[in-house]
């Protein structure tokens, strides 16, 4: 992270926690290049986390409010806060477990209610904190600790749901699209109401490991190599199509 | 633990019962009575039995449930077959719709034939308005409580659509109460 | 702390109001402007009435999707400056579990009111019972205290509603009212005063929101969005909320401090009161409902001179264990009626000396008097 941005990190904190070739810092820098473009006031924005490796991106090193939660609840307090203070700029950076899995109630929901709610989902697939057991996000066929064999489950597209539920900014892009990333989380400070970004951040530790990607470059490339935007589908077989993740705003 | 009076209003879920029970323990702390109330609540109060209870006391009440009933007003059969034992034996009083209640010859305990459904039927071509008509003729008989804190009452508790309604039934209750002590 | 005296948002009188309503009434009085709730039986009218009077008062309500959101929120809430509430029975109460040891942790001033129903599990929905009381001071995991009120009027269901939020603020910690069915139902006349004297949590700028100088001190609690930069966290955290999870030290003098500065702060917080004791060889210890049928029993006994007391706990938790002793020691007997299978009784002999009997009754119903009274006879 560049000193510009040291402004924007809570004195005292020196160092981030993450594994080497973990996207969730990268996107910890990403979200703060998006505020820093806005030139968003930090007083006026408070930070929401859950539990697990992703709820570490804001907490403690924003230097706004952060309130890390409960697993899986992080939008429940985040609506308290926001219903309460309207001037506050409620933002929710949480892992796929926590939004989708144990919290998935709360987040379809909330897209429901529409509530002006900013919402991050870095999305590795995995539980990655608890050592790598099968998430609902998680790829079908994809090893993790508790499915050696491969998931036998298809796995949630998660912005289908929330978009399905009423959410009314949807997107999804990766780490590795980090200009087009900072665009949307952009939009989505700016948009009224329940927005939404899924964020696909790689897990070497985790995830790549049990999947023929240990090297932390490699699920970078494999994550560069697969993310396509919507209009570049086109002419692509079933079977090239099949291995891509299809990224953009969906609904803005 | 003289000055208290216990009241049971008993009948069918649908009948108007808690209403009715409401609107005497209000009109009691209208009077500046110390109250204690409750009802039959969830399935009991839509189905068959429902009874409402209303403690009257000058000091506050101690156990704030109904002992012994020194009144009872009994719409239905089963209510009164529930209930009728349970009133105070010499003292007591018992009120029950004529015609729709048959009851025992055994019972130590005055009675009081109130034709209120009958009444609420011809004279206010409304069925639904016998726990009012109830309501008068207690308190023409018992003075519980008077008769501008029940009008208040109904004027706090009841819909402005059912007001006229109300104030009306309780009219013709407390006259078939005038008719009863004359 | 800080007090002062308000005018009641409702008009001063007597009004024959539920114990669910006139518990809403005293959030409203108390300054509760936040509230979100899921609906169960025997507590929902008084979640009605607060989506009525929050509207009326300029508060926010919202129903959640369910309990442990409606805890969640009503903690976001308070940290944005809100006297938050939620209400709730049983198995609203075992969801909210794990939300109140974080309210606990984080030092987040809050009120759930339990309406409490016959359990365990959904039970007997509509019921009365007293099976909470545990589980108020134990439900969530790890060494924490809470606060914990029992109401037995429509009249307390207000004054102690009011009290659990002076509480809460003054102390920062989650505070309950363990009503029952019984009492949220009961419509009593009740006294609505003209003012009332409530505490706001303290605020100092710059000061750390998570640690004090003293063992059992209760810090500053600023709001978001003030500049003060919070960072509230569940995991360990030091005086300004940085994860302290590997650090021995940092870990015992925090559980020590919310536990401290609740105990050490027992002789203002529990409130009992006694009836007829001077003389009394024999003592009921009673609370919630059954403290009515306590009281009756107690005079109508000593009409036929009976040497018979009580000690009603207004306060559970912490629990009043001094009043408790002091009891003990003067008289022979102690029988403990309550709607459960003896969960007062068992902290009672924790304390006392002399014989402790316990009355247990699990039917859904109220302890009538002729049964309260049997019991004493064959005791
Ligand atoms: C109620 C509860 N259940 C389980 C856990 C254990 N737990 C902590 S983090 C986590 C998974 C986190 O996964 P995710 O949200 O995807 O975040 P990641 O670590 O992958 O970034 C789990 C199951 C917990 N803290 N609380
Ligand atoms: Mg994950």
């Amino acid at each position: 992270m560049t000193r510009a941005l040291e402004k924007y990190i809570r004195p005292g904190v020196k160092s981030t926690p993450f594994c080497p070739g973990c996207g969730h810092g990268i996107l910890m820098g990403l979200i703060l290049r998006a505020i820093d473009d806005l030139k968003m006031e930090m007083k006026k924005m408070l930070f929401v986390s859950g539990i697990g490796c992703a709820a570490w991106i804001p907490s403690p090193h924003y230097n706004g409010d952060t309130l890390h939660t409960l697993h899986g609840r992080a939008i429940a307090f985040a609506t308290g806060a926001k219903l309460y203070n309207p001037d506050l700029c409620v933002m929710v950076v949480s892992g796929d477990g926590d939004l989708s899995s144990i919290g998935g109630n709360h987040l379809i929901h909330a897209a429901r209610r529409n509530i002006d709610l900013k919402v991050i989902c870095a999305n590795n697939m995995i539980y990655g904190m608890t050592g790598g057991q099968v998430a609902s996000t998680t790829p079908k066929g994809s090893r993790t600790s508790t499915t050696g064999e491969g998931n036998p489950y298809r796995p949630f597209d998660l912005c289908k749901l929330v978009e399905g539920a009423g959410a009314t900014y949807v997107a999804r892009f990766s780490v590795t699209q980090p200009i087009l990333l900072i665009q949307s989380i952009k939009k989505a400070i700016l948009h009224k109401g329940f927005s939404f970004i899924d964020v696909l951040s790689p897990c070497p530790t985790q995830y790549g490991r049990r999947n023929r990607l240990d090297r932390p470059d490699e699920m970078m490339k494999d994550l560069i190599r697969r993310c396509i935007l919507e209009e570049e589908i086109e002419g692509l077989t079933e079977e090239e199509r099949a291995e891509k993740i299809i990224t953009g705003e969906f609904l803005s | 633990m003289t000055g208290i009076k216990q009241v049971r209003l008993s009948g069918f879920g649908g009948q108007g019962v808690v209403l009715a029970g409401l609107l005497l323990g209000q009109a009691g702390v209208f009077d500046g009575k110390y109250i204690s109330g409750s009802n039959s609540y969830g399935a009991q109060a839509r189905g068959s039995g429902c009874k409402s209870e209303v403690i009257f006391s000058d000091g506050p009440v101690d156990f704030p449930h109904l002992t012994t009933a020194d009144i009872l007003v009994a719409m239905s059969q089963g209510a009164y077959d529930l209930y009728c034992q349970d009133v105070k034996k010499e003292s007591g009083l018992i009120l029950y719709d004529q015609g729709f209640v048959t009851p025992r010859e055994d019972l130590r305990v005055k009675h009081l034939a109130i034709p209120a459904t009958d009444v609420s039927i011809k004279r206010l071509k409304n069925k639904q308005a016998a726990n009012i008509v109830f309501l008068g003729a207690l308190i023409e008989v018992t003075h519980i409580v008077s008769p501008k804190a029940i009008r208040k009452a109904i004027l706090v508790h009841v819909g402005e659509r059912f007001q006229s309604l109300n104030l009306k039934a309780l009219r013709v209750g407390m006259e078939l109460g005038r008719k009863m002590d004359g | 702390m800080p007090s002062k005296w308000v005018k009641t948002p409702f008009p001063k009188g007597r009004y024959y109001f539920s114990g669910n309503e006139a518990a809403a009434e005293g959030a409203i009085a108390a300054g509760c402007r936040f509230y979100a709730g899921y609906p169960i039986t025997p507590s929902s009218e008084l979640m009605e009435r607060m989506a009525v009077r929050l509207q009326e008062v300029g508060g926010v309500f919202i129903q959640m999707e369910d309990e442990i959101a409606s805890i969640s929120a009503v903690i976001g809430a308070s940290w944005a400056g809100a006297k938050a509430m939620t209400a709730t029975s049983g198995p609203g109460f075992s969801l909210m579990q794990e939300s109140i040891g974080y309210a606990a942790f984080t030092e987040t001033p809050c009120v759930i009111i339990d309406v409490q129903r016959a359990g365990p599990c959904t039970g007997q929905a509509t019921k009365v019972g007293s099976g909470d009381i545990m589980q108020a001071k134990w439900g969530s995991h790890g060494d924490y205290q809470v606060i914990a009120l029992s109401p037995w009027s429509s009249q307390e269901m207000y004054d102690l509603t009011l009290r659990a939020f002076n509480l809460s603020e003054t102390y920062r910690v989650p505070t309950m009212v363990m009503a029952d069915e019984a009492i949220g139902h009961l419509r009593e006349t009740i006294q609505i005063p003209s003012r009332v004297e409530i505490f706001d949590r303290m605020k100092r700028k710059g000061r750390a929101p998570f640690d004090s100088e003293e063992e059992d001190g209760v810090p500053p609690m600023p709001s978001f969005g003030e500049g003060e930069r919070l960072a509230v966290t569940g995991s360990t955290h030091d005086g300004f909320g940085f994860r302290k999870t590997d650090d021995p030290q940092v870990h015992a003098r925090l559980v020590s401090r919310i536990n401290k500065k609740i105990l050490n702060h027992r002789r203002t917080i529990i409130e009992t009161e006694d009836y007829l004791i001077e003389d009394a060889e024999i003592a009921l210890i009673t609370y919630g409902f059954t403290a009515r049928t306590s009281l009756y029993v107690v005079k109508r006994l000593r009409k036929e001179d009976w040497k018979i007391g009580m000690l009603r706990l207004k306060t559970l938790w912490p629990f009043p264990d001094e009043a408790v002793a002091q009891l003990g020691k003067r008289v022979r007997k102690i029988l403990v009626p309550e709607m459960n299978l003896g969960q007062v009784a068992g902290e009672v002999r924790k304390y006392v000396p002399c014989d402790v009997h316990s009355l247990t009754q699990t039917n859904g119903e109220v302890i009538r008097p002729d049964v309260l009274i049997e019991t004493l006879r064959r005791m």
